[in-house]
């Protein structure tokens, strides 16, 4: 019989002395996209359990907001134990030494779609063909415990690398906003947030779908400002508001539309519930943490106005057509 | 068609209100398909009955996407107005209020246009004491029978529902006109939002209530169906009066409305007309409303947004509140007790990875087992075993998933099955000279058979050769069609170098000019002077005849 032409052993040891292994590059060597995308989440500590990220309950007391680096070491060990699954020889080990330095630089560029893939907004594939490609960067985050998690969930939370002045517009300053890798509540009521990049500035906002409504109250006088049609405050007498004679805390929503309708303009005319809306709000509270190199202040940067559109009705043919596809 | 386009990062828009197309009902739709051929155009139909359901008596608690203020949250909420944000924009207005019993626009004309919608759900707000929290109940048993009636009797619903006094319920029930201005939908910036389990596109529908809470006092905020509920909603609201700053001139006229009610059935009790004894029944008067949502929360103490983020403990990873409690060492490792494999106890440090100052990435790598990843300190002697503990949290997070653990068999398979092939390329390259691209990528993905077979085949040819003419170009050069000489006889040609150039010879190639061998002369034909060839259209029917009857043999037919 004649000898096979390559012989397990041959083929070993040539493995072995061979470092490059398949190149990285040849399709057949890439990581799976399931692979790929539970290491990147593994990257931001997405499952890792709680106690190994705060190994002591007095690290983050109750209220209370600690900023931190990620250990990049640490997650990259967090890898290397998630590919040690069914590592039960040399040729495993060898080929993942020869794959390492790959997955590392992939992973670097993967993980930063995985916020995208938790809100489900990309498919893995579009995510990966829309990936920034510059090189990998520092990771910082927060992570949060208080009643202001629990109570108010969905709180807007952004990272600048400068700081920002007062009442800034979040939509023009975008270009120095950092990229949040990863915004989760952890447990009803501890949040974390990952960011890439050192920030200068942290800012948390009350949610706004939740921008309450609210009077100014003394001794069971309740007052509404005056405000434009975009919620700014246009300064004057305040509003008195009705109240009903049968229960006096039960405010006269009618007949408070009847006296705001009377001063437009400047104030809105008074259409339905939206305008009718911008007249009742509160303020939302926009919290800003400055200051860095391990000293975070808090810092009051006093309520902001929120730009609010009144849009028009839900008549326009383009709104109609979305309100079908919801329903249906 | 795409969504409108959402608001920029920090505003909101505000709608009026969005409706469905398409209001929770039955509905039979028809199809008629005209079709037209020869025998005439008759019409395909089809009727098909379909439902549209959606929530009614009942709301699935995942359909509340925020409510404020926070459900059991304790906080001076005394200047705020209750409201719930609902994920599905159209909720409030998708069923309707009043189609039983048309309540009507406000009698002086000043309401909202005529084809407004009205939200068919109020947000009321009750203080604890007022209201009893019903589970389970029959719907007869919560609604009036005619508003029962004018919901076209749903048998069997059992629904949550909420009681309180009558003249309460009047008292803080909004008016028909009041619950259309206190429900709006509104469209947020969702870029910088939290992960939320659900996902949420930004739309939100919202519902106001009209009563302002008390400080020091605890309320349950009641989101409710008013739905055909013409005996509650009104088409006037009650009377108001702008607010007084003393709030004791308008006292409690909630009470005096019970006690003068009280006294009358003190009057009534010797009474024995049996309508007015019916009366004296239902006189301590309560009325139930279906419950679709509730949340309590207490009007007292220090806890709006505001005050809880202004009053945070602010620091980096490590900061504690008493020194020494836990114990950290500056680089904010962690001494924590140990068992080691042995069974012996020990001290080790612990650091999770989250860090008070920037750390360097560790290039070794990668590690193999938990174990490489120990380190042990100089300055304590103890272990260090961070890394370690990241090991192995990732080891076993990976092998809980069990698909993970095929994705990596996968991952490696393809990697070996390439490097095996890489392997027996090289084996055989060393026997059997192959045409192979220059890189390994290229010759991965060569079909491999063909250029074996190429190989092997031109080794057969050339023999075992001697090592003088180890490719047997001498050999082949001893060939006729290789012969200069030959070839000049043959083609005719003017010059033995002529034929050395075409050959691809060397000496003499520049400036020669190499004529192409004459072609056979002949001459041109038509097909009319080949169809007069009889002799050759025989022969080639006669050849198809033998080729038509192989065939019919063949086949095994006559035909």
């Amino acid at each position: 019989m004649r000898p096979a032409w390559n012989t397990g052993r041959e083929s070993l040891r040539a493995r072995m002395s061979n470092p490059q292994q398949v190149a990285a590059a040849v399709p057949e060597a890439e990581m799976p996209p399931y692979m790929e995308s539970f290491l990147a989440h593994l990257r931001l500590l997405i499952g890792v359990p709680f106690d190994y990220l705060v190994p002591d309950s007095r690290l983050l007391p109750d209220e209370s907001i600690r900023f931190f680096y990620i250990d990049r070491s640490w997650t990259d060990r967090l890898v290397d134990g998630a590919i040690a699954v069914g590592k039960i020889g040399t040729r495993e080990q060898a080929h993942h030494h020869a794959h390492h330095p790959a997955v590392c630089q992939q992973l670097d560029l993967t993980e930063r779609g995985v916020r995208d893939l938790q809100r489900s907004r990309l498919t893995f594939l579009t995510m990966k063909a829309a990936l920034a490609m510059d090189p990998a960067n520092v990771i910082t985050g927060f992570l949060l415990r208080s009643g202001a998690v629990s109570g108010w969930p969905h709180m807007d939370v952004r990272a600048y690398n400068r700081v920002l002045p007062r009442n800034y517009d979040p939509d023009a300053q975008k270009q120095f906003q950092l990229r949040t890798m990863r915004l989760e509540r952890l447990s009803p009521g501890v949040l974390i947030a990952l960011f890439e990049g050192v920030p200068q500035m942290v800012v948390c906002e009350e949610p706004h779908h939740g921008v309450q409504f609210g009077v100014h109250g003394s001794s069971g006088q309740f007052s509404v400002f005056r405000r434009g049609p975009d919620g700014t405050a246009l300064g004057g007498k305040d509003v008195t508001i009705p109240v009903r004679f049968a229960n006096p805390n039960v405010l006269g929503i009618a007949a408070l539309r009847r006296k705001l309708a009377i001063q437009a303009p400047p104030l809105p005319g008074q259409t339905g519930s939206a305008n009718f809306a911008v007249e009742l709000l509160n303020l939302p509270w926009r919290q800003r943490f400055e200051g860095s190199g391990g000293r975070p202040k808090v810092m009051g940067s006093g309520a902001f106005v929120p730009f609010v559109a009144v849009a028009a009705r839900v008549q326009e043919p383009a709104l109609q057509a979305l309100v079908k596809k919801v329903v249906l | 068609m795409s969504d409108p386009a959402p608001p920029p990062k920090g505003s909101m828009f505000l709608y009026d209100y969005a409706t469905a197309p398409l209001p929770p009902d039955n509905y039979r739709l028809e199809a008629a398909t005209n079709v037209t051929f020869d025998g005439g155009s008759p019409s395909l139909k089809n009727t098909i009955y379909f439902q549209v359901a959606g929530p009614r008596f009942t709301l699935p608690p995942d359909f509340v996407a925020g409510v404020f203020p926070p459900a059991n949250g304790h906080g001076p909420f005394a200047d705020s107005l209750a409201q719930i944000a609902i994920k599905r924009r159209t909720l409030p207005w998708e069923r309707p209020l009043d189609k039983g019993k048309p309540i009507g626009p406000p009698s002086d004309g000043k309401g909202l246009p005529a084809d407004y919608p009205a939200p068919w759900v109020g947000l009321l707000l009750f203080e604890e004491g007022e209201y009893t929290l019903l589970q389970n109940v029959p719907l007869e048993n919560v609604v009036p029978a005619d508003v029962f009636n004018r919901l076209q009797n749903p048998p069997n619903i059992l629904c949550d529902a909420v009681e309180a006094d009558e003249s309460l319920v009047r008292a803080i029930v909004p008016s028909r006109e009041e619950l259309q201005l206190l429900a709006h939908v509104r469209s947020v910036n969702i870029e910088d939002r939290e992960l939320n389990v659900e996902g949420s596109d930004g739309w939100f529908a919202v519902v106001v209530t009209n009563r302002v809470p008390n400080p020091g006092k605890k309320y349950r905020a009641c989101l409710v169906s008013l739905e055909e509920r013409s005996d509650l909603v009104l088409r006037d609201p009650p009377p108001t009066a702008d607010s007084k700053p003393v709030r004791t001139v308008t006292a409690a006229p909630v009470r005096d409305v019970r006690f003068r009610l009280s006294t009358r059935q003190r009057i009534l009790e010797p009474s024995p007309d049996l309508e007015f004894g019916k009366l004296v029944t239902v006189l301590p008067s309560k009325t139930r409303l279906v419950l679709l949502y509730s949340w309590q929360f207490t009007c007292e103490g220090v806890g709006t947004f505001y005050e809880l983020m202004q009053n945070l403990d602010v620091g980096m990873m490590g900061r504690v509140q008493k020194p020494g409690q836990p114990a950290l060492t500056d680089t904010a490792h962690l001494r924590l007790p140990l068992q080691d494999r042995g069974g012996t106890e020990e001290v080790v440090w612990y650091r999770g990875p989250l860090a008070p100052f920037q750390l360097t990435r560790d290039p070794l790598g990668p590690y193999h087992s938990a174990d490489q990843a120990r380190r042990a300190t100089p300055e304590t002697g103890a272990e260090d075993v961070s890394y370690a503990a990241a090991f192995e949290v990732g080891r076993l997070l990976a092998a809980a998933d069990a698909r993970l653990a095929q994705e990596l068999m996968r991952w490696r398979r393809e990697s070996f099955k390439q490097s095996a092939r890489a392997s027996t390329l090289s084996a055989v390259q060393k026997s059997i000279k192959l045409q192979l691209p220059a890189t390994i990528q290229e010759q991965l993905h060569v079909p491999l058979p063909p250029v074996v077979a190429a190989g092997a085949i031109s080794r057969c040819v050339s023999g075992s050769g001697p090592i003088a003419d180890r490719y047997g170009l001498k050999a082949a050069g001893r060939t006729l069609g290789m012969n200069p000489k030959a070839l000049t006889a043959a083609w005719g040609l003017a010059s033995v170098a002529e034929a050395q150039t075409m050959l691809g010879g060397s000496s003499g190639a520049t400036g020669l000019e190499v004529k192409p061998p004459a072609q056979t002369p002949r001459k041109n034909t038509t097909l009319e002077t080949e169809a007069a060839h009889s002799a050759a259209l025989t022969s080639l029917n006669n050849s198809r005849d033998r080729i038509l009857s192989n065939v019919k043999v063949r086949t095994g037919g006559n035909q």
